[in-house]
């Protein structure tokens, strides 16, 4: 955090015109480059390791990891959570408690293990999730808000054009390869936050199957994956 | 993977999509932090579908956002909620034990989870000394909980499980109810304060029909820390 300072602080006295002028050139550059670049890679790769040692430092009680987790990842965090929670609001109150369960567990998270960005992720996902199936939070809620809620969450997974919700990676060649069932319920569960129940309810299959047609397409997922 | 079973593998998957119930998925999380082999799985699964989770639309964080997370955990204690520290991990050679207990676990649960069921306030994985989960409480608040026994417990002909917890010191440990063999039950009582995290639950050995002076008096089967549900 501190070397990116002064990099910073020149940004900011750059005019505003200036700046929207060099990205807009940085993102022609980029896109002759067969959509996919160094620079995304490195920008990639560059911010899974600052986010590696954001959360190496909060494990070691350093409340400057947290800074460094949301100026790392922040919107994309709480756009993860807008997006299965429906609301600002919602979504900006799963953020804060989901870093602030960070906080406590970072000391279980172990690289050897998975990505501090995928940790990351499972932590908010499981906030956004507990908050959506807590029924005293939904019956306290306005039946208007309600409504709201429930119509943003069933646009989140469309029917047609699922690619939208995943980059061209090896993951979105692999679902390519699954029926459309499966994908489409374990995009719901993954992406939308929808339980087994709600998932049978909305594709009108039986529960049964529901729980199966997702066991089995992630069994397809992770062979293809390799 | 040497001595993990295919049951417990078999959760993974729902584990990661967020597709079991609170106390199943309190489970795994206690089995993953026990176990290297399983948290790889979890992880490894987690990371494979990160592409997914970068698919969503950016939001700007609004403005004050990390400065007020900033002061929420200045008055936070790390490690506040999680898992009591002086559980050991758990030996290698219980998992083969432990994955019979995972499979009563899953099927017990199954039916369960069918019911339309309001979700836990706490959640408490009941360990014994060795670390080895035995029972799984689920308190709802409003007097209403529910244990599971994820272990094969012996119980004598004439002793009884009684489950207990402390909602304070001041109250001392207060008798949940005193259980018919060892199925899953409901368990309703009178007048708690609703169930906070870190609250302590275990389950006694007792006389039949319970303990007789109203405090717990035999061998502690399994205890735990409550984790919170909802609230963080």
């Amino acid at each position: 955090m501190m070397s990116l300072a002064p990099a910073q602080s020149r940004r900011h006295r750059l005019p505003p015109r200036t700046v929207r002028v060099t990205m807009r050139a940085r993102q022609t550059r980029q896109l002759t480059l067969r959509g996919r670049t160094l620079d995304d890679h490195d920008s990639t790769a560059h911010r899974a390791d600052r986010l590696r040692r954001a959360l190496i430092a909060v494990a070691a009680g350093q409340a400057y990891g947290i800074d460094a987790i949301l100026a790392t990842e922040g919107p994309l965090l709480l756009g993860v959570a807008r997006r299965i929670l429906g609301r600002s609001d919602l979504a900006e109150e799963a953020l804060q408690d989901a870093m602030l369960q960070v906080w406590r567990k970072a000391h279980q998270w172990d690289a050897a293990h998975g990505s501090a960005r995928g940790w990351i992720c499972a932590v908010l996902r499981n906030r956004c999730l507990n908050m959506l199936r807590d029924g005293k939070r939904l019956a306290l809620m306005d039946p208007a808000d309600l409504a709201v809620l429930q119509d943003n969450r069933q646009q989140v997974v469309p029917e047609e054009g699922w690619e939208i919700l995943c980059a061209p990676t090896r993951l979105r060649d692999c679902l390519h390869t699954l029926d459309d069932a499966s994908r489409h319920a374990i995009l719901l569960a993954h992406v939308a936050g929808f339980t087994h129940d709600e998932i049978a309810a909305r594709t009108t299959a039986p529960l049964g199957s529901v729980k199966s047609m997702i066991r089995r397409g992630l069994q397809r997922l992770k062979e293809c994956l390799g | 993977m040497t001595q993990l079973s295919q049951e417990i593998v078999d959760l993974v998957p729902d584990h990661v999509l967020g597709l079991l119930s609170p106390s199943e998925d309190a489970l795994m999380a206690e089995l993953s932090a026990r176990d290297a082999d399983l948290a790889t799985l979890v992880g490894d699964l987690r990371d494979r579908l990160l592409p997914l989770d970068l698919s969503a639309t950016p939001q700007p964080l609004p403005a004050g956002f990390t400065a007020t997370v900033l002061s929420r955990i200045a008055t936070l204690p790390q490690g506040a909620l999680v898992a009591p520290a002086n559980i050991p991990a758990a030996p290698r050679r219980l998992w083969p034990g432990l994955a019979a207990a995972v499979v009563g676990l899953a099927v017990g649960l199954g039916a369960a989870t069918l019911r339309p069921r309001p979700a836990p306030q706490v959640v408490a994985v009941l360990v014994d000394d060795a670390g080895v989960p035995q029972a799984v409480v689920d308190d709802y608040g409003n007097d209403t909980a529910t244990v599971r026994f994820v272990a094969d417990i012996t119980v004598p002909d004439d002793r009884a499980l009684q489950v207990w917890t402390l909602p304070s010191a001041d109250m001392g440990p207060v008798s949940l109810g005193v259980l018919d063999g060892r199925m899953a039950a409901d368990l309703r009582f009178d007048d708690l304060p609703d169930p906070a995290a870190q609250q302590l639950y275990e389950v006694t050995l007792e006389p039949l029909g319970g303990s007789p002076t109203g405090r717990p008096t035999g061998p502690i089967i399994g205890k735990g820390l409550a984790a919170a549900q909802t609230g963080a």
